[in-house]
């Protein structure tokens, strides 16, 4: 087990208009898992994600991984922390407008201070498999936002992270880059055992996964296990959805 | 609806609304000061001897200072409206109809300036005293400030109050307005760098030019008198300063960062990716702003430079003619103890010396001409057991060498060379003769040059007359009254020397007469019977006091004001740039070296103005202070601007790396 996340909690705002985003989670994670978060909008999804990869600190609880409890950590232990060990793609993507794509996909490798060489050729590497080369030398904002979406994917993979934190990685994406995305995530989990965390509304992502749970008001309200065929795995999760959302405002939106 | 978009925008620049209204409320402090100083009835009352003096100046300098800081506020208050763009431009598309944003863009700076006046004339009321304490004491003057606005003064304040507002408001109106009609967001700025590197490879050429020709001001000032040369110098120097300064920031330091970027093995690595970027970008947005600054830091350095030599040259002119607080000569000596005696005056000091009056002559290197005069000898002990102040402005002597004393033809410079072969009457000539200008007992006591000379020179010379000088120094003054002034006035001259000039020095003579002779005639000399400070001394202490009074309330707001634009600019990022940090800190960046970007850039923002001013400054000093060595005083004060200014580097940094910090943990 790699990670393990024990009765955490978080809520926003003062006490009048307090929003209880996550109420009580428990969760386990093995090494080269690839694990789906899914659940209506404002579930809770991206806060559980963010606290997971220290960015946010729970208010109760504990995040343990690799043995090691990051609640404890100082932030300058946690920002090292996530910068060798952890690769996100964000919701809002968070890329650096001032940059170019170039420079924004080698970014996690210049920090940490990489030699050129392996620079130059992880970089053509990523660039070839997400069929992104003629981005290379255009600013951010010119890009569309599925192009955006794949460069922030394309940094998040670049130095080979052990756990990878992405929030919706196609959400705005067209199928077929969407396939490309995920085949190349299942391949990682696969041959170097990332372990993926991926947040998602999609039934089609989310089916990618080994494991899906999901996340209802704060709460994990269920979970599947993927049985080994991507048809039946996909079936299963979209019942779920329906019995989640039973009819609810929010379940238009998630069914096909 | 609307009180709440409001209320939302001023919460949200906060700290930048906070330090714009304290640099606004300290102008509007100082400037409620200084109005209501000029008809403080205590201040009146106090500074008699200075009439309307005082009134008229603070007027004007409180006009003088109003105007800048109207200056200041349009110019500043602009940044928040374009701060605001993006949000004003949603609003439209959602369908705010034009002129409620143009409302809200009044109202709000209504609002801002409303507050700061508040504040100000809060100051205004807590710190006139204090203030006026301060100018009573720098001015050297005993007496109580009792604070005092008169009801004329409040209702000035408040109209400016009301005009400077409705001015303010309606201009950054009309800036909301041609943010909503010019729709489009960022103005794309162009690199050019075809223009920028030879621009900035001229600017500094320009400016290592004006620095080599500042070196030969050092020398060449002395020749201000006479030759346009140095004047010359000058103006090329400021114009090479100012245009090379611009062209700088313009291009050469977009080209070094451009560079540093460009050479991969130092920007990619670390946070260097983002930062030299980063840099290249707020240095962009700001170029025009950092010079804008650099110009004024050099002008406030050269004005405070120029204040202080100024105050120097009237201060040791004012030394050199008045050592003692009282002088007389040998006729006049037992009047004046007999006037002092009668007043019970607290002596502190008393001195005495013996001098001799001969004829010389000599080839004067100033005048291009031989001169021949009387000139009054003291011998060298005697110049020693004098008062240290009296040699202030000689060269040094020892007991062999002779010093002639000299009127200074120019209140600024002083010319540090040597006289030479000087005939002295039935006495050897003096070969060799250091120069000085500092008078014993006083210009005014001497009819002309002086002479120190070694002991044994003075005890064999024959005198033509022969004259005892006495001074007095007094605890609390001399008190002399008005009537006793009147009495001694009839002693002013002691005597009067006609000489008579022949062919050889040998031959000539010195006539004493007592009475003023009926013609004056060309070699008719005047020996003085008392000098006394007087009434001089407090209107020369108080008027230094309140050039340093308004001199130093100056530069302060200067300071205030360059620096709180500075901090601004940095605090007042646009939105994507502030959100850039936060991403960087989401992928695993340390806070630690986030922290450096925005310290780096704090101290990109401060130095580069402050660096450029000094150089640039330091000419100013070649202007005053040429020839020998850089003044402890000056360097003090450049000193004294440099911490204040980096006082408000600090804080900035501080600032704003608190509101970067903030949002990091949302
Ligand atoms: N910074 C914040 N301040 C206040 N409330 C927040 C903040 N971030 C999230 N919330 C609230 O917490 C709850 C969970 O938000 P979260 O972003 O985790 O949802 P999500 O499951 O990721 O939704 P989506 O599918 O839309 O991405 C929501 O009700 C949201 O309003
Ligand atoms: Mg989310």
């Amino acid at each position: 087990m790699q990670i393990a996340v024990k009765n955490i909690s978080k809520d926003f705002g003062k006490k009048k208009t307090a929003v209880h985003a996550i109420k009580d989670i428990s969760l386990e994670v093995e090494q080269g898992e690839f694990l789906g978060i899914m659940g209506p909008s404002g579930a809770g999804k991206t806060t559980l994600l963010n606290m997971i990869s220290t960015n946010a600190r729970p208010d109760h609880g504990q995040i343990i991984i690799d043995g090691l409890d990051l609640t404890q950590f100082h932030d300058r232990d946690q920002a090292k922390y996530r910068r060798n060990k952890m690769g996100f793609i964000y919701q809002s993507f968070e890329l650096l407008d001032s940059l170019n794509v170039k420079e924004n996909v080698i970014l996690p490798l210049a920090l940490n201070r990489s030699n050129k060489k392996l620079i130059e050729e992880r970089f053509t590497y990523m660039m070839n498999l997400l069929n992104i080369e003629e981005l290379s030398g255009r600013a951010i904002d010119e890009l569309s936002l599925g192009q955006r979406q794949i460069v922030a994917a394309a940094r998040a993979l670049i130095n080979n992270p052990e756990i990878l934190f992405a929030d919706e990685p196609t959400g705005s994406l067209d199928s077929k880059s969407a396939t490309i995305l995920l085949n190349y995530m299942q391949m990682i989990n696969q041959k170097e055992r990332t372990t993926i965390l991926m947040a998602t509304h999609d039934a089609f992502t989310a089916s990618y996964c080994s494991r899906v749970i999901f996340v209802k008001d704060g709460v994990v309200f269920s979970e599947i296990v993927n049985p080994g065929q991507r048809d039946k795995f996909f079936e299963q999760i979209i019942n779920m959805q329906r019995t989640i959302g039973g009819g609810d405002y929010f379940n238009v939106s998630q069914n096909y | 609806m609307y009180r709440k978009i409001i209320r939302r925008s001023l919460s949200n620049m906060r700290d930048s609304y906070l330090i714009y209204i304290l640099a606004c409320s300290f102008a509007i402090g100082v400037f409620g000061i200084l109005i209501s100083m000029g008809d403080n009835p205590s201040l009146r009352n106090a500074l008699r001897l200075w009439d309307t003096f005082i009134y008229d100046i603070t007027v004007t300098m409180s006009g003088l200072f109003a105007f800048c800081a109207f200056v200041y506020m349009i110019y500043v208050g602009g940044f928040f409206i374009k701060q605001q763009r993006n949000e004003f431009l949603t609003f439209e598309k959602l369908g705010m109809p034009r002129w409620i944003l143009v409302a809200i863009g009044f109202f709000q700076t209504a609002i801002v300036q409303a507050l700061a006046w508040l504040i100000g004339i809060g100051l205004t009321l807590i710190f006139q005293k204090f203030m006026g304490m301060m100018l009573f004491y720098l001015m050297g003057v005993r007496f109580n400030f009792a604070m005092h606005i008169s009801l004329n003064d409040l209702w000035l304040l408040l109209e400016i109050f009301v005009f400077s507002t409705l001015v303010l408001s309606i201009i950054n109106a009309i800036k909301t307005m041609r943010i909503l009609q010019k729709k489009q967001r960022k103005v794309i700025i162009k690199t050019r760098w075809w223009l920028r590197i030879p621009a900035g490879a001229f600017g500094i050429l320009l400016l290592f030019s004006a620095q080599i020709c500042t070196f030969y001001l050092f020398k060449d000032m002395r020749m201000i008198s006479y030759s346009s040369k140095p004047l010359i110098e000058i103006v090329y120097i400021m114009g090479a300063d100012i245009f090379g300064t611009y062209l700088v920031y313009f291009g050469f330091l977009p080209t070094i960062l451009n560079v540093m970027q460009k050479i991969h093995s130092v920007a990619y690595s670390g946070v260097n990716i983002f930062s030299f970027k980063y840099m290249k970008e707020r240095l962009f947005q700001n170029i025009s702003i950092l010079w804008f600054v650099t110009e004024l830091s050099a002008l406030a350095l050269a004005l405070l430079t120029f204040c202080y030599f100024g105050y120097q040259a009237v201060h040791q002119n004012y030394n050199s003619a008045y050592p003692f607080e009282l002088a007389a000569n040998k006729d006049t000596v037992k009047v004046i103890r007999e006037e002092l005696q009668k007043n019970n005056a607290k002596i502190k000091g008393r001195y005495k010396t013996e001098v001799k009056i001969n004829l010389v002559s000599y080839y004067s290197k100033s005048n291009e001409s031989y001169v021949r005069q009387p000139m009054t000898f003291m011998s060298y002990s005697a110049y020693k057991s004098l008062p240290k102040r009296m040699r202030k402005g000689n060269s040094k002597i020892n007991s062999h060498q002779f010093l002639k004393i000299d009127y200074n033809s120019s209140l600024m410079y002083n010319n540090p060379t040597s006289e030479h072969n000087i005939e002295v009457k039935n006495a050897p000539m003096i070969q060799d003769a250091k120069m000085g200008y500092s008078f014993p007992y006083g210009s005014s006591m001497h009819f002309g040059p002086m002479m120190i000379v070694p002991n044994k020179y003075y005890q064999k010379m024959p005198a033509e007359v022969k004259d005892t000088f006495y001074g007095w120094d007094f605890k609390k003054g001399d008190r002399l009254s008005h009537d006793q002034l009147e009495r001694l006035g009839g002693y002013r001259d002691a005597y009067y020397m006609k000489v008579d000039f022949k062919s050889s020095l040998e031959k000539s003579n010195i006539e004493v007469m007592k009475k003023e002779p009926n013609k004056y005639e060309a070699a008719t000399y005047t020996q003085a019977g008392f000098l006394r400070q007087g009434n001089l001394k407090k209107r020369f202490n108080q008027g230094g006091g309140f050039y340093l009074f308004i001199v130093a309330l100056f530069s302060v707001a200067l300071l205030v004001a360059l620096g709180s634009v500075l901090t601004l600019r940095v605090l007042l990022r646009d939105d994507y740039q502030s959100r850039q940090l936060r991403t960087l800190q989401k992928i695993g960046v340390e806070e630690s070296e986030i922290k450096g970007i925005v310290r780096r850039e704090n101290t990109l923002t401060f130095l580069i103005p402050i660096i450029f001013a000094l150089i640039q400054s330091y000419t100013s000093i070649a202007m005053f202070d040429f020839g020998h060595h850089m003044s402890k005083n000056i360097i003090l004060i450049y000193g004294g601007y440099v911490v204040l200014y980096s006082l408000f580097g600090v804080i900035s940094y501080q600032v704003s790396w608190r509101g970067v910090k903030q949002k990091f943990n949302l």
